[in-house]
């Protein structure tokens, strides 16, 4: 297991690099540059100031250059500052990322501990009441964008009830205590997480009566063993594979899957973050944010595939 | 012991009596100062082209707008004059100004803050933004601690204009900061030092910055006990949180705007956005050189109709680039272009248009407002027979076509055209990089560019507005661009706001807001 983690392990560093390469490539494409960004077309700019920005950001130097110096801070732990306010790379992506990491963590969160559970209720009782309601959920949270379900939810209740802030992460008026973090958490968390668990009831439900009605299934019946025994010891935890690799895919959503409910709650996370990136071509930022999320995705594979051994007595990879 | 227990009660009565009025103040007030066109969160000085509204808070410039952005008044500067020919001016200090820190303010502060606004390896937009060329700065110097003397080499007779834009640094403090790391320094965001109202407090990245107000603050101490301008990722999010209270103050769009103003709790500030929108045309098609096709777009499109029905009434139909009134001449030597589609589709059948082309038109545009009346336009220009497809992109793929003069053959944009701060350089060669180095629209007009060149060296006043009238006349006799509307732009207030004021400046201003004498009632 541990040789193959470090395989694992090893192989992401090429891959990271072809990563870097083709986004700064990429970036190199889009039409425009920061320079431009700064440009507001209803006031002026003069040509000699939009040289003398992009002397400063080293954007006068061939691509390659400045591919070859980014990498080369990179491997010196120095992300470099954003071009469009000049801060820190990577203490932004920090804070960014702590930001939506909470968010997105939490929501997920709920939707494994209730739409997993939630799943295995319907699927455990095919065209019930109950299947039919919360399929009827399902659709409708999958369907239903998180800006849709974002205003409604601030319009009830944080316009109306004023139960909850309409967004932002701590008052801003005090020092925030953990009871205000919650309180500013619940709401965007709540909302985020209604995709995560129609998405996961949605695969549980359909994984469970997959597997209901497999052989083993209808063998372990044959035998005699209790109903409970049936579905607790060979139904369910059978069921739960499929499920972990749609879980263990939506790993990177905890880096940059919240974009519109960032948006409608003024939640300052990474999602936000990346739209400012490429909006104002801040190439530092987008490579750094591109870095990480690759990251992530590498590392999120790697531990999807560690979890099936767990999962799976099956899968061994020594 | 009741004895012990009354005393008791009448200090714990006490208490809670004294601890209000303690605490009242002026109050605590929460706005999103960065939303809408005129916001720039984060900004520092002269590292955004918009944000003045909140960095005139912290920075004082040397002078200011008035709050209706009419006319200049003082503030660093307690008087100004130049010599005949407009090359060197003279820039009276006040005295009794002091930094937050307590340092006190002199013209060493004003020498250090405009050669870094203008030095190249700041980078800094200054020079752009306030149309001052940095070559043209032959010295900055002070003449003794309250004088400051600006040598140009070319006349500049609005030099007091451009002053509006240097906010003043504090030199004691900066002074260590090499230009090329100005914009990087963290100094903007953990302790930074101005002479405005309000000086730092608290600053959350991404979320809210916090200020307090100023001991030393040259027009007395400011009212409210903090200032905090709370971030959003867009309008709809500072606005919910203005409905739910848990804010003062956001910009609004116009149909957002009437919708709050028929309420009772909310104060609308209205004003003039100084930005014209209009249609220009890229010349370098040759179609567009024919006056009668640039005509036949303006009598095609029933642009009052547009700005009363679609804008609801937030907009107003204008002759030429001027956004406003005074920079127009007299009604009757204008041609209002009345909606006139016969008229129309006579002038473009003269002209040879072929209806079955398809012209794109590019914008940057993305809210509802220009959305709605592209989409009425393009329904009016069908009418006659033109076939238009509005096509948005975002700000710098936008800009990275349009100022090359190439790929575009119309574009429904805005520029901000006010007395102080006209367009000029969209008119002349070299104006910008375009790739023919023909002016934007790819023609010349000898008898405006003239004008241009009078009025840009024209110091006397009158005159000079005298200018800006003639060539309004001759951009609407010759249509040579397709002009819209100007537009209102609001902001809200809850009504609890006492002695608030807030302006539509293009990018903020600044102007102003006598902001040491806002407080929050109740």
């Amino acid at each position: 297991m541990l040789k193959y983690l470090l395989r694992r392990l090893l192989l992401t560093v090429p891959v990271l690099i072809a990563i870097t390469f083709i986004v700064f490539g990429l970036t190199e494409l889009a039409p425009g540059d920061v320079a431009d960004y700064f440009i507001s077309p209803e006031l002026q700019m003069s040509p000699e100031a939009l040289a003398a920005l992009r002397a400063r950001f080293g954007l006068d130097q061939p691509v390659l250059v400045r591919y070859v110096n980014w990498v080369g801070n990179i491997l010196q732990g120095d992300l470099g500052y954003r071009f469009t306010d000049g801060q820190p790379v990577g203490d932004v992506i920090a804070r960014r990322l702590s930001a939506s990491l909470t968010l997105i963590g939490v929501a997920m969160l709920i939707g494994v501990v209730v739409g997993v559970p939630l799943g295995v209720f319907i699927g455990l009782r095919q065209y019930s009441f109950w299947d039919f309601s919360l399929t009827g959920f399902s659709f409708l949270g999958i369907s239903m964008p998180a800006f849709v379900t974002g205003i409604i939810a601030l319009f009830i209740f944080s316009i109306q009830l004023r139960w909850f802030p309409s967004g932002g992460i701590r008052p801003v008026d005090r020092v925030p205590t953990l009871l205000d973090s919650l309180h500013h958490l619940m709401l965007p968390s709540l909302v985020l997480s209604l995709n995560y668990i129609a998405t996961y009831m949605r695969y549980t439900r359909f994984s469970i009566l997959e597997v209901i009605h497999s052989d083993y299934v209808r063998t372990a019946r044959a035998k005699g063993l209790g109903e409970r025994w049936v579905t607790w010891r060979h139904t369910v935890p059978n069921a739960i594979l499929p499920v972990v690799t749609v879980v263990g895919l939506s790993i990177p959503n905890l880096v940059v899957g919240a974009v519109f409910t960032e948006t409608i709650f003024s939640w300052p996370g990474m999602g936000t973050l990346y739209l400012e990136a490429v909006s104002g071509r801040d190439i530092p930022l987008l490579m750094g944010m591109n870095l990480v999320i690759a990251l992530v995705v590498l590392l999120g594979n790697i531990l999807t595939d560690l979890t099936y051994a767990v999962v799976d007595p099956r899968i061994r990879y020594d | 012991m009741p004895k012990k227990l009354l005393v008791l009660l009448v200090v714990m009565l006490l208490l809670v009596a004294l601890a209000p009025a303690a605490a009242q103040g002026g109050g605590t007030l929460v706005g999103a100062f960065d939303v809408g066109p005129g916001g720039a969160p984060k900004a520092i000085p002269y590292f955004d082209t918009a944000g003045r509204t909140w960095l005139s808070k912290i920075w004082t410039p040397l002078v200011t707008w008035n709050a209706d952005i009419s006319e200049l008044e003082p503030q660093l500067a307690k008087e100004w004059s130049s010599n005949d020919d407009a090359t060197l001016w003279t820039f009276k200090l006040r005295d009794d100004v002091k930094f937050h820190d307590g340092e006190p303010f002199t013209a060493a502060d004003v020498v250090f803050s405009l050669k870094l606004a203008i030095n190249p390896e700041a980078a800094t937009q200054f020079t752009s933004f306030s149309g001052l060329a940095a070559d043209s700065v032959v010295d900055v110097r002070a003449v003794d601690d309250y004088t400051v003397e600006i040598e140009l080499s070319q006349p500049s007779p609005r030099l007091p204009y451009i002053m509006v834009f240097l906010w003043i640094l504090p030199e004691h403090a900066l002074k260590d900061v090499k230009p090329a790391e100005y914009q990087n320094s963290p100094w903007f965001f953990t302790n930074p030092v101005g002479t405005g109202p309000f000086m730092h407090d608290e600053y959350q990245a991404d979320q809210f910055w916090a200020l307090k107000p100023n001991p030393y603050y040259w027009k007395g101490v400011p009212k409210l006990n903090r200032l905090i301008n709370r971030y959003f990722a867009d309008e709809t999010a500072a606005i919910l949180a203005l409905e739910s209270g848990e804010i003062q103050f956001s910009y609004a769009s116009g149909d957002v705007a009437l919708r709050l103003a028929a309420e009772d709790k909310y104060q609308v500030f209205p004003g003039p956005s100084g930005v014209t929108n209009y249609f220009i045309f890229n010349y370098r098609d040759p179609i567009f050189k024919d006056v009668r096709v640039r005509q036949a777009f303006l009598y095609a499109i029933d642009r009052k109709a547009i700005t009363e029905t679609v804008l609801q009434g937030t907009a107003e139909v204008v002759p030429c680039i001027g956004a406003f009134p005074s920079m127009w001449p007299d009604a009757s030597e204008l041609n209002d272009y009345a909606y006139n589609p016969d008229l129309a589709r006579r002038l473009l059948q003269e002209a040879g248009w072929d209806s079955s082309r398809t012209v794109e038109i590019v914008t940057y545009y993305t809210s509802q407002f220009h959305l709605d009346a592209m989409a009425a336009q393009q329904a009016y220009l069908a009418d006659v027979g033109v076939n238009i497809t509005p096509l948005t992109q975002d700000v710098p793929t936008y800009n990275s076509y349009f100022y090359t003069g190439e790929n575009w053959a119309i574009s429904y944009r805005g520029v901000a055209a006010n007395v102080a701060n006209f367009p000029f350089n969209f008119y002349v060669k070299g104006g910008f990089e375009t790739s023919d180095q023909m002016p934007l629209m790819g023609e010349e007009f000898p008898e405006l560019n003239d004008l241009i060149q009078r009025a840009r060296a024209e110091k006397d006043a009158e005159k000079y507005v005298g200018l800006l009238q003639d060539i309004c006349r001759f951009q609407n006799q010759n249509a040579i661009e397709g002009y819209m509307w100007t537009a209102t732009r609001y902001g809200i207030a809850s009504k609890n706001l006492v002695d608030f004021y807030w302006f539509p400046g293009p990018g903020g201003g600044p102007y102003e807001d006598q902001a040491h004498l806002w407080s929050v009632s109740g």
